[in-house]
């Protein structure tokens, strides 16, 4: 994908929009809180934030570090907005595509109302693949981070390297279809970017096509390589808006499915559960990849499971509220060649 | 004069060296993250980093410890003692904000009626050769709490990197005797004593982050209700990135491993932090933490109010990993300067548990 | 203790059910060595880790007094995954214990005063190994007057049935026993536990009280003998949290700077007042 524009001026471009939308909210009154991304205290960080008032609306940011998933935050805010004793609170939220794909699927799994939320979409330009740099630097000091052009300049101490922006944008970004929220009429808001009404789309998952070669002893080596350093501090977990269970499975203990070890069969365990958990929900926001402190790269997890979903339920998730995720109802169309021989 | 200089090239001598007597632990690198880990070939020791992302609390508190074994016959049980607990260690490469830790997790570990041995074994057995560090992160700040990047105290023999070689300076008597036994190493000049003088005040004057601790633990003792701690723990993801990462954290669960087949089992001990929603969960289904915000804070006082409390130490090394690796940027930082800045809350402060 | 963590076993000597639905049991265990048994110095109020080995550990008040010499007891009640193992255990079965652990009641401070202990429900079980050292000859005299007022949900839950029996017979202790609701054959005081408190109405003057329970009995008990005088440092709670070591290092049971299983289980409520308020 050739860019045609300066990767900063887009950023800037998109940020102005956002504190335009926010800024109309507040005045209009038409949201009590607006969840956005903010400046970071380290280079490649921008952390969520919670703006009250118009006054903090210059705090928010957009650039291509903002990989947390709003909806998980705003998950987290739901019980206040159902307060009969307390107004409804009206959240605002600044959605990227996937965020708005989150919102509309955890609307279908009944978590959110969306009535009270409204949405400050935005055509979101990639995140950056954080980990992958830092692997790329070694264990040296990045001072400061700039975009100019199609590239990523990373300045440190005594040292400067220049990563292309295309190459190292985030595996799941580079493949992204839905960058912008989709319109449901159920989702309110504004929009600055495009948001249009998504019926499917068509991926051709040639990023995995070097995994669907393996043989399955390969596989299985692939993920016991990729998994084996994983610590279990469930930041995974805990970023994913689609975890959202009181009681996580890995938690439970009537019964103990299994150890809360770091045994590598553990790890990989907790990780391929969590992901027939995730199948048809998961909705391709790579937060779980940016999240993970060891660096793990879940990329190749989701990238399969989204594979593995479209090709035998053709769903995608969160792209409209009427199409029930497949794990939750049963078409008659639906492949049974696992079971009975259909040929 | 008992300043020694060891050459870079001669890092795979020191290791053949000692690891005929020792487990010699140095910083490798896995999967592009720089941990400590048992060498077996010295191509595995990573010399070029700032410090490792696990601390290495990993080699004297492992993340899976065994307790003890047993074996049943019968209705009889045999509990065998843990055989692991005679170690010699040698930890090369250690940062002195690390090796602080240790005494950190000694006082911690040997404080009271009960000493933990499993811990206390594994730490005696250890020998500490650190190196100071030339370039503090900017997110380092152990000269705010007792700390300085060139400290000898804890560690048993201190290397300065001069460039192509290393100062050696013994500091404890095990550190001499170690150094007695490598007698290939060259004498050290004076030009290397002084160059590694000034390194130690390059490098403590290039830490940027400088934290008051004055008043910290005083608001923090009288403000257990603030309202603060909501904002602060707003972006928190409750993950147990931090305590893992810290070196300092030394909560820990245990759990009975039972191999019905082969009617044995051991009791083991791994991390645990006091961010999970269960750490304090009772079985009648009472959890005095059960928002997110009291996790939170409880980590902040521990370290800040608690740990001093008890110690009159903060119970923070200044390794900056915290403030580094937070998948949400939730900045210790910043904490701290809001909580310096709390002024005395009203006293009927409610402040909303639920989430 | 060399190494804190390895429990020494024992063996189940015997377990009596205490409770009508038989959820609470007390079991009985008897050290393999005797050498064990010899060091297991205890006081009222400690408690000990005790394991079935392989389901897990679990830190349970001694019911026993160390004047019931031969064998400790432990009254369990059937809640979770290593409780259940207790209750499906069989006499001879091996249990492991580590202890004892605790402050326990201060029973050196408390010589010389009047001595009101409050319990509700199976809490009850180291306010007996309280009773039982006190009303022992050779420490009677040390203390002035023992009332106990013990209260349940209803008479089938009653713990100890036999001991408060012997104790009703004595001159030298007043036992009052109470259950929520009027029930048929039930002789005694009905109603909660504070209003029961307030009705006997313990004179605060050189008295201890002692108070134990579910959470609710223990708040409302203790504003019962605030309106009665009681001062803060003469009120004692025995409190509860989860524990995994027991001996101050897991972390896991603190409240503020304290860790419960070692600067407690028991605290005045001076002191409780001083910790945050996360227990």
């Amino acid at each position: 994908m050739k860019r045609t524009s300066d990767i900063e001026i887009e950023n800037q471009t998109i940020e102005k929009s956002i504190k335009e939308m926010a800024k109309n909210l507040f005045r209009n009154k038409e949201v009590d809180i607006i969840l956005g991304y903010s400046a970071g205290t380290i280079p490649m960080a921008s952390p969520p934030i919670i703006i009250r008032n118009e006054s903090d609306v210059e705090k928010l940011v957009w650039n291509n570090f903002c990989s947390i998933n709003l909806a998980k935050n705003l998950l987290e805010l739901m019980p206040k907005s159902f307060d009969d004793k307390k107004n409804n609170l009206k959240i605002g939220i600044v959605a990227k595509g996937c965020v708005g794909r989150a919102l509309i699927h955890l609307a279908i799994e009944n978590q959110i109302e969306l009535k009270n939320i409204k949405i400050l979409g935005i055509d979101c330009n990639g995140i950056i693949n954080r980990k992958k740099i830092e692997k790329e630097i070694g264990d040296r000091e990045i001072i400061e981070v700039s975009l100019s052009n199609e590239n990523i300049l990373i300045k440190g101490k005594g040292f400067e390297q220049t990563f292309s922006y295309d190459e190292y944008l985030n595996e799941l970004c580079k493949k992204c279809k839905v960058k912008s929220p989709p319109t449901s009429p159920e989702l309110n808001g504004i929009c600055s970017g495009k948001c249009e009404e998504v019926l499917s789309i068509e991926d051709d998952f040639k990023d995995i096509s070097d995994y669907e070669l393996k043989s399955y002893e390969e596989r299985w080596e692939h993920i016991k390589n990729l998994l084996n350093n994983c610590i279990r501090c469930y930041a995974c977990r805990e970023a994913c808006p689609m975890c959202y269970c009181h009681l996580c499975f890995v938690d439970q203990n009537k019964p103990l499915w299994f150890g809360k070890t770091t045994e590598l069969s553990e790890i990989i365990l907790f990780h391929l559960i969590r992901a027939m958990h995730l199948a048809g929900r998961c909705v391709a926001c790579g937060a779980c990849t940016s999240v993970c402190p060891m660096g793990i790269d879940l990329n190749l997890i989701t990238r399969k499971l989204e594979q593995i979903v479209k090709e035998r339920f053709n769903f995608t998730s969160g792209l409209n509220i009427v199409d029930l995720p497949p794990m939750v109802t049963q078409k008659m169309s639906d492949k049974e060649d696992f079971m009975i021989d259909e040929k | 004069m008992n300043e020694k200089i060891l050459n870079k090239s001669q890092i795979s001598k020191l290791f053949e060296t000692l690891n005929k007597d020792y487990n010699f632990f140095a910083p490798s690198k896995e999967k592009g993250n720089i941990i400590f880990k048992k060498i077996n070939d010295s191509k595995e020791i990573e010399l070029d980093y700032l410090n490792s992302k696990i601390p290495p609390k990993e080699v004297v508190f492992p993340r899976i410890d065994i307790i003890f074994e047993y074996k049943i016959n019968g209705k009889d049980i045999e509990i065998v003692n843990s055989k692991n607990l005679e170690v010699k260690n040698i930890i090369f490469g250690i940062r002195p904000c690390d090796a602080y830790s240790f005494y950190l997790f000694e006082n911690f570990f040997q404080f009271g009626k009960f000493k933990d041995e499993l811990y206390l074994k594994k730490r005696r057995g250890s020998l500490l050769i650190g190196i100071g560090c030339n370039n503090p992160r900017n997110t380092c700040f152990c000269t705010s709490v007792n700390g300085h990047p060139f400290k000898k105290e804890h560690l048993d023999i201190l290397l300065v990197d001069l460039g192509e070689k290393y100062l050696v300076e013994p500091i404890t008597e095990k550190g001499k005797d170690l150094i007695l036994n490598l007698e290939w190493l060259s004498d050290a000049t004076k030009n290397d004593i002084k160059k590694a003088k000034d390194l130690s005040k390059k490098a403590e004057l290039t830490i940027s982050t400088k934290m008051d601790f004055k008043d910290t633990f005083k608001n923090l003792d009288s403000n257990f209700n603030s309202l603060l701690w909501k904002e602060i723990s707003e972006s928190c993801l409750g993950c147990g990135t931090c305590a893992y990462l810290c070196p300092t954290c030394t909560c820990f669960d245990v759990i009975d491993e039972n191999d019905h087949y082969n009617n044995r089992g051991r009791r083991i001990r791994i991390w645990d932090t006091c961010q999970f929603c269960l750490y304090t969960l009772e079985t009648s289904g009472h959890n005095p933490r059960d928002a997110k915000i009291q996790r939170c804070r409880n980590r902040i006082m521990h370290k800040f109010c608690y740990y001093p409390k008890n110690y009159n130490l903060i119970g923070c090394v200044g390794c900056g990993r915290c403030i580094q690796f937070c998948p949400v940027n939730n900045d210790l930082r910043l904490i701290i300067e809001k909580v310096n800045k709390i002024k005395k809350e009203k006293e009927k402060e409610e402040m909303i548990l639920s989430v | 203790m060399y190494n804190s963590y390895i429990p020494m076993l024992t063996a189940i000597k015997g377990i009596v059910s205490e409770n009508k639905v038989n959820d609470i049991k007390t079991f009985e265990l008897s050290f393999k060595n005797e050498i064990d048994y010899d060091n297991f110095d205890y006081v009222p109020g400690q408690f000990a880790e005790i394991s079935v080995i392989g389901k897990g550990e679990c830190p349970i008040g001694i019911a026993s007094a160390p004047t019931e010499k031969g064998s400790i007891k432990f009254t369990i009640k059937k809640m979770g995954t290593v409780t259940t193992g207790f209750h499906n255990c069989e006499e001879g079965d091996i249990i492991g214990v580590r202890g004892p652990f605790g402050n326990g009641w201060p029973i050196e401070k408390m010589k010389g005063k009047n001595i009101v202990i409050i319990g509700g429900g199976f809490a009850f079980s180291t306010l007996r190994s309280l009773i039982i050292y006190m009303l022992d000859k050779e420490n009677r005299a040390d203390y002035k007057k023992i009332t106990v007022i013990y209260g349940n949900r209803d008479s089938g839950e009653v713990l100890y049935k036999r001991d408060l029996e012997n104790w009703k017979t004595r001159k030298d202790i007043d036992i009052f026993l109470t259950i929520d609701r009027k029930e048929e054959g039930w002789m005694e005081k009905v109603g909660f536990v504070a209003p029961i408190v307030k009705e006997i109405a313990p004179s605060s003057d050189n008295a201890i009280a002692v108070v134990c329970g579910p959470p609710i009995m223990i708040k409302t008990s203790i504003q019962v003998l605030e309106e009665l005088k009681f001062k803060d440092e003469q009120i004692l709670n025995s409190l509860e949290m989860r524990m995994k070591c027991g001996i101050g290092k897991c972390g896991r049971c603190n409240i503020g700077n304290k860790y419960i299983c070692v600067d407690g289980p028991v605290f005045s409520l001076e002191e409780l007042k001083k910790l945050p308020n996360e227990y």
